[in-house]
């Protein structure tokens, strides 16, 4: 019984700081924008947030864009923080850049479709892509690297943009422009008012032809569990074989408990071959600079109590959605692939 | 008994996610006003104090600036707890893909981005995995802990002192 008490009492103090807790949007800044967009704002794997974008945008698109993300495109999509929690943050960038929230007539704008086609050919589809999918790899600016934009152009057919942005707001924006960005306003290049409309509108069609990311198949396995039909050694010399002849270079081999133990007391019948193409890791460490968090490539060879032999690989078409990067998600797509066929090889 | 300890932890673990900020994504990053090779050597500390050795750390700036990074550094720390392997590929050899735990130091300019995966995302494919679940709301809260120290090595006061 007392137990039983001790128990409710925990949760009823956590529940209640929880609930008593004012959100401190600095501090949810730091934590949750600050490694994308930088602490003053100034952009990395994110977008800038200075006061010359927060002036032009809403505080609802603002509400939205972290609610909703850019799915596929990196920023994820806060969706259990609290909406104190959200407005707190918004708060505290509009505080921080001394910016002042624009209010949007929410009702859609109407014009001419074919118009609006052929305007997004002749004025958007050099730095926006044919379908408003964005030119240029990733998104944001640079993080430690360069790139040939200085802020890549967004992808303006994204689910997460298109409903947060209102079609005024999207009007005033292409009215204006975005200085920090290069993206010039195209009122003063003559665009009229019912030219921006069909721009809208023809964008608006571009997010439904977009659709969204690929969804993943619910019964995905995490990592893939292969048994080897070889012992021990005949397995770990089959997958350095197979890496050789897709064209990977092995690293020293390196036992699972290796570091975390002294080297006598190491298990030296479970090991990692770690692999790598060193023209590929690059360009994808371009494509997703966090990457890291799961290289290098490996195989790991485990002797199972019994004596059986196991190959474990990470399911690479998994591992790639943790990322919220559309590109790495095809590329990883090839690369599965690949480890499923050096995988194969080697227990031929 | 030991049972109601193991039942208490459970909770408690429970408890501290109720009593903090909702992380959203997959990934756990920081940022830190601090730059990187300071930050590889905090963390390292850090890590230690919370009961895991480093098994190593892997440099991968090497050739970058020949691909066109600017980045002069780029570390991926891998730690670990022996007996957590152990028992991790041993019950759930599957898993032995993503151990030891591995996390990034990235330079940029004079402040450095720290990232990991989040282990709660490891959550939706045990269900049901009691085991499994707290070991990985375990790591989760050594990650958080190790970021506020890390914070508070970077004189980042105010960061530190919120529940992260």
């Amino acid at each position: 019984m007392l137990f039983a008490r001790q128990l409710l009492a925990v949760f009823l103090i956590a529940l209640s700081m929880q609930a008593m807790a004012k959100p401190d949007g600095r501090v949810l800044y730091q934590l949750h924008c600050s490694a994308c967009h930088q602490f003053e704002g100034a952009g990395g794997i994110g977008l800038p947030l200075s006061k010359k974008k927060l002036d032009e945008v809403s505080d609802d698109y603002l509400f939205k864009s972290i609610r909703l993300g850019r799915p596929g495109r990196v920023m994820p999509a806060y969706r259990e923080m609290s909406d104190a929690q959200v407005n707190a943050i918004i708060a505290y960038m509009r505080e921080r850049t001394n910016s002042v929230a624009k209010v949007y007539d929410p009702a859609p704008l109407s014009g001419d479709l074919a118009h609006g086609a052929a305007l997004f050919e002749e004025h958007c589809v050099k730095c926006h892509g044919d379908e408003g999918t964005g030119e240029g790899k990733g998104t944001g600016v640079t993080m430690s690297r360069e790139r040939s934009f200085l802020v890549m152009p967004s992808s303006v057919a994204n689910s997460g943009f298109l409903d947060s942005v209102t079609d005024r707001q999207m009007h005033h924006i292409i009215s204006v422009g975005r200085e920090e960005s290069d993206m010039p306003g195209y009122t003063k290049k003559g665009l009229s008012e019912e030219d921006i409309n069909a721009l809208v509108v023809y964008v608006r069609k571009l997010g439904k032809e977009a659709g969204g990311p690929a969804a993943i198949d619910p019964d995905e396995p995490l990592a893939h569990l292969t048994e080897s039909p070889y012992d021990f050694e005949t397995t770990v010399s089959n997958v350095k074989a197979a890496l050789a002849g897709a064209n990977f270079r092995s690293f020293p081999d390196r036992f699972l408990e290796q570091g975390l133990i002294d080297e006598f007391s190491v298990n030296q019948r479970q090991v990692s071959i770690r692999f790598c193409n060193f023209a590929e890791l690059y360009g994808m460490l371009k494509i997703e600079p966090r990457l890291g968090v799961v290289l290098p490539c490996r195989v790991t060879i485990l002797e199972r109590p019994g004596g059986e032999v196991v190959l474990v690989t990470p399911n690479l078409r998994v591992v790639s959605r943790w990322f919220n990067n559309d590109e790495l998600v095809e590329l990883w797509e090839e690369m599965e692939e690949t480890f499923q066929e050096i995988v194969e090889e080697a227990t031929l | 008994m030991n049972w109601r300890r193991i039942v208490m932890t459970g909770m408690l673990l429970c408890a501290q996610w109720l009593s903090g900020p909702v992380l959203a994504d997959e990934m756990l990053m920081l940022r830190l006003n601090m730059k990187a090779e300071l930050a590889v050597e905090y963390l390292q500390t850090s890590i230690e104090e919370h009961g895991y050795s480093i098994a190593h750390i892997q440099l991968c700036d090497g050739g970058m600036k020949d691909f066109g990074y600017e980045s002069d550094t780029y570390r991926v720390v891998f730690f670990g707890k022996v007996d957590e392997v152990r028992r991790i590929s041993e019950s759930h050899p599957e898993f032995a893909a993503y151990v030891p735990l591995k996390m990034i130091v990235v330079a940029e300019g004079d402040e450095s981005v720290v990232s990991i995966v989040n282990p709660r995302t490891f959550n939706q494919y045990y269900q049901g995995d009691e085991q499994m679940r707290i070991q990985f709301a375990r790591w989760y809260n050594d990650i958080r802990s190790i970021f506020v120290d890390m914070s508070k090595a970077a004189g980042q006061k105010q960061l530190a002192s919120s529940q992260m």
